[in-house]
């Protein structure tokens, strides 16, 4: 593993090569989300190209522009969701290091993925919810999909509640890594039985038919630049703890 | 099952503890920084220092509560990370939590723990131990109505339970009364015959008194360590209070 | 007098454990009082919540969602207690301190909690068809009920037995577990309140229904519980 240099250190590292492009990858993926947010109202036309005035059937119901428009949403959602559980894996697969080697750098890369994890989900849930409400007309339906991201997004929570209720650092690390692990295998758990056992409540959720190219490029682009905000902040936030990690051994080093 | 006695058996040769080097640490905060004791049999060894000084985080690792993060440390010639288990059978620990179950009798508790340690003949030495600490006409009471001395000796009980050979004391003087004190001073002093203590207190006086081997700890560092001979009470105190000033500032 | 030790057998240190907290609870029936009243109070709440529906109100279909409210919240409140008697005077370490396997700790715990709550649905159950159920037409299924009942069971304290060994250790523990506990057992409760639904109501074709919830709650027992297991070393000796 390339992290796992044995070097005698005596202070935390941090603000190294990687933590420096923090800054430029975040300026990246502002860039690149800005332009596949054009590229979505003004490239790809509404869904496959259609446009209607007023309101005009299609296949039997009410179609508008201001449904149509709302499609517009998926360019945003369908990337924010799929960097939310990248960022959760990661964070994941860093737990799991943390408890092999009880190194406290895993811990805080643990942390700091889900607190990326977090935001992404959050905006995920947000970008989802608009869209339920202009699609199947209501805020909330116990969807699979809803459900299992509203799930996600409470264990998260839990696990920060969790850390904020122990004053022990390394009790504080092991108990936040199980939990991370768990909710991990958790997650995929309550997709599947949440979509496999059947409900008379839930809408059928039509498949989004395939990509045109222009929407596969937006979807691709707005994608990048997500990856490149999330890898940012990730960075940015890790410079931040570490570099306030390495105040304290400073401080506690002047102490002796 | 043949009778194995007890697990490994201990070598006669080596001292009842040894460790080099024996560090615990999370990210640079070090709880215990290199600590190397060799403590010889039978010896009373007690650790001072101030709080956060690292003295119960050292005596948990001797104790196999925690794992050390590097160093050696080796009990009664076992090696605590590579064999834990083993060493458990030679460890005892009184502390000033009592470890009884509250709810339970006195002789339910001991003989809770004298079968999860596998004591050939769990109600004889159950009895035993009660004698012992002068508890049997107690012994049929819930452990609720005890008093904080009797409490505690029946934790001298529940520690003494599997014969160990090194017994470690972490605070058990809190909460006592000064009558108590002595019962309690008493019951270890007969229990002393070839076991080695380790204690950490907070009374100098009473520490210095009972050891043989002494030990100072600031900053999870060793300040101080020796037979009681290499120290008069008053330098001791003095050497004391200055780490302690150390560790207050 | 010298003391021998035979290495006792790690189903012998199992039955020990599992005895201890069956003495204990035998001595003070602190968990089964608490959680039995406990439960009649949830059914008195829900009696006030559904005091208003009218005589169209299809109660059965929501019994097996409300069976399955009262048993959450129930084992919350057990779970809180089970490791409260652990900590108060340091036992858990006094049982650390014995040469033993570490996940010896969770089985005997996680058996104890199943026990505990296998015993107040015996009392809960009938007490929730004597209030809700009698005069209600139960699919002809309904004795199936036990299968959910237990692989729920045998799924919320395996995870709960982890859940409230970290817990007990942080401020705030009771509203600490809750948060944990519920999100992460969900799919068990979603997979046990359908198989439930499914067999007191016993529309046509409810095998089916029944037959999958049970297999995947089955599916989460296996796995959560072996990853609890797994993980508990790691959680005891922090």
């Amino acid at each position: 593993m390339a992290q796992n240099r044995n070097k005698p250190i005596k202070l935390p590292e941090g603000g190294q090569r990687p933590d420096q492009w923090g800054p430029w990858a975040m300026l990246a993926g502002a860039v690149l989300t800005t332009v596949g947010f054009l590229m979505a109202f003004l490239f790809v036309g509404p869904v496959n190209g259609a446009a209607v005035s007023g309101v005009e059937m299609i296949g039997g119901s009410m179609v508008s522009s201001k449904l149509l428009l709302s499609q517009k949403i998926f360019f945003f959602h369908m990337p924010a969701a799929m960097i939310s559980f990248g960022a959760l894996a990661f964070g994941c697969y860093y737990c799991v290091r943390f408890l092999m080697t009880k190194n406290q750098r895993f811990d805080t890369c643990a942390s700091v993925c889900m607190e990326v994890a977090l935001l992404f989900i959050v905006c995920t849930m947000i970008t989802g919810d608009l869209w339920t409400r202009f699609e199947w007309g209501v805020w909330w339906t116990w969807d699979p999909r809803l459900t299992t991201y509203l799930i996600l997004m409470l264990i998260i929570i839990a696990y920060f509640v969790l850390r904020s209720a122990l004053d022990e650092p390394e009790r504080r690390a092991v108990y936040s890594a199980v939990i991370g692990i768990i909710a991990f295998v958790d997650v995929p758990i309550c997709y599947m039985v949440t979509r496999l056992i059947p409900s008379s409540l839930h809408p059928v959720v039509l498949r989004e038919g395939g990509m045109t190219g222009e929407m596969g490029a937006t979807v691709a682009v707005i994608m990048i630049g997500m990856v490149c905000v999330g890898f940012g902040l990730y960075r940015m936030r890790f410079r931040q703890v570490r570099l306030a990690q390495r105040v304290e051994a400073v401080k506690e080093a002047l102490d002796d | 099952m043949a009778a194995k006695g007890k697990g490994a058996a201990p070598r006669k040769d080596e001292p009842a503890i040894e460790t080099k080097k024996l560090s615990k640490a999370f990210g640079t905060r070090k709880a215990v920084d290199k600590v190397t004791l060799e403590v010889p049999r039978g010896a009373f060894l007690s650790i001072f220092g101030p709080n956060g000084a690292g003295k119960t985080t050292l005596l948990r690792m001797l104790a196999t509560l925690s794992r050390p993060t590097s160093g050696t440390a080796r009990l009664m010639g076992i090696d605590l990370k590579e064999d834990p288990d083993a060493a458990r059978d030679h460890i005892g620990m009184i502390s000033h939590n009592s470890m009884l179950y509250p709810d339970l009798t006195a002789e339910q508790n001991l003989l809770f723990y004298a079968r999860l340690y596998g004591v050939v003949d769990p109600e004889a030495r159950t009895l035993e131990m009660l004698e012992a600490v002068e508890l049997k006409h107690r012994r049929l009471d819930v452990v609720r109505t005890f008093s904080r001395g009797m409490t505690q000796r029946l934790s001298i009980a529940r520690a003494l339970i599997h014969d160990p050979d090194v017994v470690f004391l972490d605070e058990p003087y809190s909460g006592l009364d000064p009558h108590a004190v002595d019962i309690f001073d008493d019951l270890i002093e007969r229990q002393r015959a070839g076991r080695t203590f380790v204690m950490v207190s907070h009374d100098l006086r009473k520490g210095f008194d009972m050891c043989t081997h002494a030990l100072v700890l600031a900053k999870g560092r060793v300040v101080a360590f020796g037979p009681k001979s290499d120290f008069v009470f008053e330098e001791f105190a003095d050497l004391y209070r200055h780490t302690v000033g150390m560790g207050v500032s | 007098m010298p003391v021998s030790l035979r290495k006792p057998s790690t189903f012998q240190q199992y039955k020990t454990l599992l005895r201890k907290d069956l003495e204990q609870e035998f001595r003070t029936k602190e968990m089964l009082t608490s959680m039995g009243i406990y439960a009649l109070l949830v059914l008195i709440v829900f009696g006030a919540a559904l005091g208003q529906t009218t005589d169209g109100f299809n109660l059965l279909q929501a019994a097996g969602g409300l069976l399955w409210t009262l048993l959450v919240f129930t084992s919350l409140l057990g779970l809180n207690r089970s490791f409260s008697h652990e900590k108060e005077q340091g036992c858990l370490e006094g049982v650390l301190l014995v040469p033993l396997d570490r996940s010896v700790v969770f089985l005997a715990k996680a058996t104890s909690n199943v026990l505990f709550l296998l015993v107040v649905e015996v009392i809960a159950l009938p007490l929730f068809y004597f209030f809700f159920l009698t005069g209600q037409p139960l699919g002809s299924g309904w004795p199936l009920l036990f299968v959910p009942l237990l692989l729920g069971t045998v799924g919320m304290a395996g995870i709960g037995t982890l859940l409230s060994t970290i817990t007990v250790n942080t401020r705030g523990k009771d509203v600490m577990l809750a948060v944990l506990f519920v999100p992460l057992t969900f799919p068990l409760l979603y997979a046990c309140a359908s198989a439930t639904t499914a067999v007191i109501v016993g529309a046509d074709g409810f095998m089916d229904v029944f037959f999958l919830s049970s297999v995947l709650a089955g599916g989460y027992d296996v796995i959560m519980v072996l990853l609890s297991w797994v993980l508990y070393d790691f959680v005891i000796t922090a």
